[in-house]
């Protein structure tokens, strides 16, 4: 079991954001997260990534515990998140973009080489180059981030995420503001990420047919709570869903 | 566009463009910085002490090249990490006194001095920061100036008996350089013309390390991860990096150079007032830092030159100077947002525009 929550419950004051939720992913599998705005999507993979200390309830990952550890330190075991708007660095290069993340993924939470010059880092040098390249943003990579189009502003957040080689990825919402282009890039894009890196990812989406595409199976969030969890198929034709989540309405 | 690029025949321009190349080639060396330290301390003297008027004095340049190294310091954390202190008083003036203290107690040498100071500005750091650096932005503002306000009453009320209190510490005893060297004694020829006498090497020579040791900070790891806290911390620790620990060496590092400067000022003025821990030096290292343009090496500098330049002489010509001080800072800081430095690196890459004629 690559990962796995047991009873994860997250209770701001007297509302429970996320109440009970339990989630087994297999190594290679393609899970999306779906529900109604604010049923705790998102707030569920806060709790996972560290972003939130969960309330109850239990993160494991590879059998191993990791509730309450800071974000870097889930990170570090090859746990990697891109969020839902593009968190880059702006003001940065592109490359320097590539570079900060390269040195997390090269060198560990921490080290104390302050006097050591980053231009003879040539691993860390390489694998920026590698992930730019990967993510077709090498050409671009002495302007400033935040110079980019949107949607290479979206595919950059995703490099600084792979750039660790992570084994499972969160991705939140990676096609929100996207045009219908740029979405269709986006998905092959992470068709391309599951395929060749071999990256088991997790997806909280809307846009229905990008989950139909890309997932294995869908876990169905409503008012914090799971309410369904199984194939595209399955969740296609379950009452409970249409009913909370469509309005009745059939998908 | 100007007319030289206009009328230069192609072979012509592809000259420039080679030189321009080599140029920023060379600019980008870290031993451009350095050396342009050394000849700044050479050149900057000549020109501050001869102004046609207002003219500055020797002392002044020595304290320049202090509150530089101090700044310098305090931009590491402001400019880099986008960190705002509001307490760094408390390591330039603890180094201060540890300084003053060492000299009248133990041994006043001068370089044991700066390393007293020094190694109680970072130990001093390492526990202000430690506390602090739990909460960010204004709480962070807020905590350090706090902790600086307590040791500035520690040294004026319980700790009066060993600091002197209101009167300051006025024990500190000099010793020659290496326990024979005068820091008085002048150079003879070409040498006393480019570097006076001894006292004024070890605040220069000073000077320049600092520049050298942030430059070689800057570039390093820590430089890019510095900056990519200060534009996204949440990004950075979700690309597996202690952000914490980060900020706190940033926090360190900073109380180091004011450690340095604040025992370089025990060494220049001979005592220690107690209002090197007050919260207005802390707010001066701000607009030093702030004036000359965060974010940059040479901003700070450019900070400590004005802001010394119109305490100490202008002062002495106008009554008010404290308004002048205020209308130059408002000014700058509307006008040019990247401070003083930022104006000399407007003008310098609008020339380098013009000569590698970009905008044609």
């Amino acid at each position: 079991m690559l990962l796995e929550t047991e009873g994860l419950t997250k209770q701001f004051g007297e509302l429970t954001a996320v109440d009970e939720v339990n989630l087994q992913l297999q190594e290679g599998d393609s899970l999306s997260i779906i529900g109604p705005n604010g049923a705790g999507k998102s707030t569920t993979v806060n709790l996972i990534t560290g972003l939130l200390n969960p309330t109850e309830g239990t993160v494991q990952y590879r059998g191993e515990d990791i509730t309450g550890q800071e974000p870097h330190e889930i990170v570090q075991q090859g746990l990697s998140k891109s969020f839902q708007t593009a968190s880059i660095f702006p003001d940065l290069t592109v490359e320097r973009n590539a570079i900060v993340a390269s040195l997390g993924a090269e060198h560990g939470s921490f080290s104390l080489n302050f006097f050591k010059r980053l231009a003879g880092y040539d691993e860390v040098a390489e694998r920026a180059r590698r992930t730019l390249e990967d993510m077709g943003l090498y050409e671009q990579r002495d302007i400033k981030a935040k110079s980019l189009p949107y949607g290479d502003k979206r595919r950059l957040e995703m490099a600084l995420a792979l750039a660790s080689n992570p084994d499972l990825l969160f991705l939140d919402e990676p096609t929100a503001g996207m045009s219908p282009d740029e979405t269709d890039d986006t998905v092959d894009l992470i068709e391309r990420i599951k395929e060749e890196r071999g990256v088991t990812i997790v997806l909280i989406e809307h846009d229905m047919e990008i989950i139909f595409r890309v997932s294995d199976r869908i876990a169905v969030l409503n008012r914090g709570a799971k309410i369904a969890d199984g194939t595209p198929d399955e969740i296609r034709g379950d009452p409970d869903v249409q009913e909370a989540y469509l309005g009745g309405v059939e998908i | 566009m100007s007319e030289q690029t206009e009328t230069a025949t192609p072979a012509e321009s592809t000259d420039t463009a080679g030189l321009l190349d080599r140029w920023d080639a060379l600019r980008e060396r870290e031993s451009f910085s350095i050396l342009g330290a050394i000849a700044f301390v050479i050149v900057f003297p000549m020109i501050f002490t001869n102004l046609p008027a207002y003219n500055g004095y020797m002392s002044l340049v020595e304290l320049i090249y202090i509150w530089a190294i101090f700044a310098i310091g305090f931009d590491l954390l402001l400019g880099y990490t986008g960190l705002l202190s509001f307490g760094h008083a408390v390591f330039w003036g603890g180094s201060a006194y540890a300084a003053g203290l060492f000299s009248a107690n133990i041994y006043g040498e001068p370089l044991l001095m700066v390393l007293v100071a020094t190694v109680t500005a970072i130990v001093l750091a390492l526990i202000i920061g430690v506390l602090s650096l739990r909460r960010g932005g204004i709480y962070f503002a807020i905590l350090t100036l706090a902790f600086g306000q307590m040791m500035y009453f520690l040294a004026l009320g319980p700790l009066g008996e060993i600091t002197g209190g209101e009167d300051g510490f006025t024990g500190v005893t000099i010793e020659p350089l290496l326990g024979s060297i005068g820091l008085g004694r002048e150079f003879a020829g070409i040498l006393g013309t480019l570097l006076h006498d001894i006292s004024y090497v070890l605040f220069a020579g000073f000077f320049v390390l600092a520049v050298a040791a942030a430059v070689r900070i800057v570039r390093s790891p820590y430089g890019a991860i510095f900056q990519a806290i200060a534009e996204n911390e949440q990004r950075v620790r979700f690309l597996g990096l202690n952000v914490w620990r980060y900020k706190l060496v940033a926090f360190v590092l900073s109380g180091a150079f004011a450690g340095v400067a604040g025992g370089l000022h025990t060494i220049h003025a001979q005592y220690v007032a107690v209002g090197s821990l007050y919260w207005i030096t802390s707010g001066d290292i701000v607009i030093i830092t702030v004036l000359g343009g965060v974010g940059s090496i040479f901003g700070p500098v450019a900070g400590a030159m004005a802001f010394l330049y119109v305490e100490n002489i202008v002062s002495g010509e106008i009554a008010f100077w404290l308004l002048v001080l205020g209308a130059l800072f408002v000014t700058v800081v509307w006008l040019f947002p990247a401070g003083l430095w930022g104006i000399v690196d407007g003008i310098r890459s609008t020339v380098r525009g013009q000569l590698s004629g970009d905008d044609s």
